[in-house]
C-alpha cells in the first residue's frame, strides 16, 4: 500500500509556495504529482491589457531573480515587432547585465542547495560572496535586484568608463570564490555523498521530456540559446556550453558552477570590447499587425516570448515561457525510485521558481487516498 | 535545419509559410494534415516543443505549436473555429506537451483530445466551468 506525502503550499523546503503531492511506498517514491497556480497573479492577460512601455516593468516583475532577462526578451522581441536595431552598445551592455544575473542567481542556487543537504557554512559564504555580484549590479544599474535598465530600443542607463576597473576587481574577487566552490563540489564529502547518484534525469528522458538549460546540460544534452540561436551581442562574445555527463544533483550544480566562470569570462569580454555609441534608438510605439517569437537563454533555461501587435500602442497577446514552467515534465523521471529524505535537494536542483494558493489535500487513512479539496468545499465542512 | 529546410519539410503539411529569418519561420496547417506533420517532423529528428500558446481572434482560436528544430523555431499555426473547439493530443508524439496543453485547455477552453491527464493546472478547483481566462469576453475572476 502506498501513502501520501503532501509537501506544500506552505512547507518548510519550499522557498514559495507550490503543491507537491508525492505517493511513497514505504520510503521509496513510487509518484509524484503537482499542481501550479499558487502564485498566478495572471501577467499574459495583464500584458495585453497595458501599452508597450507599461509592459517593460510589468515583464521585469515576473521574476525578481531574472528579471533583466525578462525585461530584455520582451523588448527584444518587441524590437523585432517595430522594424528597430538597438544599437550595439545597448546590446552590450545588456549582455553584461545577464551575465551578472547569471552570476547571482546561480550564487543562489549554490546557497540554498547547500542548506537542503545541511551544509549551511556553505550557505553562508555562497551567499556572501553573492554579494560581490550584487554590488556590480547597482554600480552600473543602481539596482542591487531590479536594475530597470532595459526599454524598448536599447537600454536607459550607460555603463560609466570610471565603472570598469571596480567591475574588473569585482569579477576577479568573484571568479576566486568560483573557482574554490568548484573544486569544492568536486571533492567535498557530504557534497559527493550526497549528491552523486541522487534524482538522475537520463539523458533520453531530458530530451523526450523538453528539459531546458542547465537541467538538460547536466544531461549530456548541449542546449544553450546563447549558441543555438544567438541574440542581442552573443553572437560576437565567446564562451563555452557546459555540459556536464550523469544527470545527478551533483551534475546539475556542477553545470551552474562551471557556467559562473564561463559568464565572468563574458563580462570581461564584453566590458573590454564594449563599442562606443549610442545607448538607445528612438522606437515609433503604434506596431501595425505582425506577430514574433524570441527567446532567450535565462539563468534556469530557455525563455521564450511571443507577441502579436494590432495597430495599436497595446500589444494583442503576449505569451510567455518561463523555464522552470518547461522543466516540471521531468520531474517525475527525477523523483521516481528516490527516497524521503532526497525530495529536498532534488527538488532543488532544478532550481525551481514559483509562486502561490489556498487548497488541502485529505488521505484518507483507510484507503491512502488523497482528495483534494476547495477552499469553499473547506468553509461548509460541519463541524 | 535551418529556415528553408524546415519550409521543404512542412510543405506538404502546411501552407502560408512565412520565413522572418534564418531560424524562424510561421506556417499554418489545419486538423486533418495535423498528425501527418508532426510525425514528418519527429522522422526528421524534432523532439522539443517550446510551447503552446493559444490566441482568441474573434470566432476562431489560434493554436500556436512552438517546435524548436535545433536551431530553427518552427511556429505552426492551427486555427480552430469556436464552434468546434477540438484538436487532439500531441502528447504521444511529443510528451513535453503535456503541461502546455493543459494551460490551453483551461485558459482558452480548447478541447486537448485524448489528453492522459485532462486537470486543471494553474487555475484553482473552485473555478467554474466554462469561464475561460484569456478569452477575449473575459472581464475579470468571477465572485
Amino acid at each position: 500500500m502506498t501513502f501520501v506525502v503532501p509537501v506544500g503550499p506552505q512547507h518548510p523546503m519550499l522557498k514559495e509556495p507550490e503543491f507537491f503531492r508525492f505517493e511513497v511506498k514505504g520510503e521509496e517514491i513510487v509518484g509524484v504529482d503537482i499542481r501550479l497556480g499558487y502564485a498566478h497573479r495572471g501577467i499574459e492577460e495583464a500584458l495585453s491589457r497595458r501599452s508597450y512601455k507599461h509592459n517593460v516593468y510589468l515583464c521585469e516583475r515576473i521574476c525578481g531573480i531574472c528579471n533583466v532577462v525578462h525585461s530584455t526578451t520582451y523588448c527584444q522581441t518587441v524590437e523585432q515587432l517595430a522594424g528597430v536595431e538597438p544599437p550595439e552598445r545597448a546590446k552590450y551592455i545588456r549582455a553584461i547585465l545577464m551575465e551578472l544575473e547569471r552570476i547571482h542567481s546561480h550564487l543562489l542556487w549554490l546557497g540554498v542547495a547547500a542548506h537542503q543537504i545541511g551544509f549551511n557554512t556553505l550557505f553562508m559564504l555562497a551567499w556572501r560572496d553573492r554579494e560581490y555580484v550584487m554590488d556590480l549590479r547597482e554600480l552600473i544599474s543602481g539596482g542591487r535586484v531590479h536594475s530597470a535598465m532595459n526599454t524598448i530600443g536599447g537600454v536607459r542607463r550607460d555603463v560609466r568608463s570610471e565603472h570598469v576597473p571596480t567591475m574588473l576587481r569585482g569579477l576577479d574577487k568573484l571568479e576566486q570564490s568560483a573557482r574554490y566552490y568548484t573544486d569544492l563540489w568536486g571533492s567535498d564529502r557530504t557534497i559527493l555523498a550526497r549528491c552523486t547518484n541522487v534524482g538522475v534525469l537520463s539523458k533520453d528522458d531530458a530530451i523526450k521530456f523538453c528539459a531546458v538549460g542547465p537541467l538538460a546540460r547536466a544531461s549530456d544534452v548541449k542546449v544553450d540559446i546563447r549558441k543555438d540561436d544567438p541574440y542581442g551581442a552573443y553572437g560576437a562574445l565567446s564562451f563555452n556550453v557546459i555540459t556536464e555527463q550523469e544527470g545527478d544533483v551533483w551534475a546539475k550544480g556542477m553545470v551552474r558552477l562551471r557556467e559562473i566562470l564561463e559568464s565572468i569570462k563574458i563580462v570581461r569580454q564584453a566590458l573590454k570590447e564594449l563599442p562606443s555609441g549610442p545607448v538607445r534608438t528612438p522606437v515609433e510605439l503604434k506596431i501595425p499587425p505582425n506577430e514574433t517569437v524570441e527567446r532567450t537563454e535565462a539563468p534556469r533555461g530557455e525563455l521564450i516570448y511571443y507577441i502579436r501587435s494590432n495597430g495599436t500602442d497595446t500589444p494583442e497577446r503576449v505569451r510567455v515561457r518561463t523555464p522552470t514552467y518547461g522543466n516540471f515534465a521531468s520531474m517525475k523521471s527525477m523523483f521516481a525510485g528516490g527516497t524521503v529524505a532526497e525530495i529536498p535537494i532534488v527538488m532543488w536542483s532544478i532550481d525551481p521558481c514559483f509562486g502561490c494558493n489556498d487548497r488541502i489535500t485529505l488521505v484518507d487513512s483507510h484507503t491512502g487516498k488523497a482528495r483534494v479539496v476547495s477552499f469553499d468545499e473547506l468553509r461548509r465542512w460541519k463541524k | 535545419m535551418d529556415s528553408k529546410e524546415v519550409s521543404e519539410l512542412i510543405k506538404e503539411y502546411a501552407g502560408d509559410v512565412r520565413i522572418v529569418n534564418n531560424r524562424c519561420l510561421f506556417a499554418t496547417s489545419d486538423k486533418q494534415r495535423f498528425r501527418a506533420l508532426l510525425r514528418a517532423l519527429r522522422v526528421a529528428g524534432v523532439t522539443h516543443i517550446s510551447t503552446i500558446t493559444g490566441i482568441d481572434v474573434g470566432n476562431v482560436v489560434e493554436v500556436i505549436y512552438h517546435f524548436d528544430c535545433w536551431p530553427t523555431m518552427l511556429n505552426l499555426k492551427i486555427p480552430l473555429p469556436k464552434d468546434d473547439l477540438k484538436i487532439p493530443t500531441i502528447t504521444d508524439v511529443f510528451p513535453g506537451a503535456v503541461l502546455y496543453e493543459r494551460d490551453l485547455m483551461e485558459m482558452l477552453g480548447v478541447k486537448v483530445e485524448g489528453h492522459p491527464d485532462p486537470r486543471r493546472l494553474f487555475l484553482p478547483d473552485d473555478w467554474p466551468e466554462g469561464v475561460y481566462p484569456l478569452r477575449k469576453e473575459f472581464r475579470g475572476a468571477p465572485k
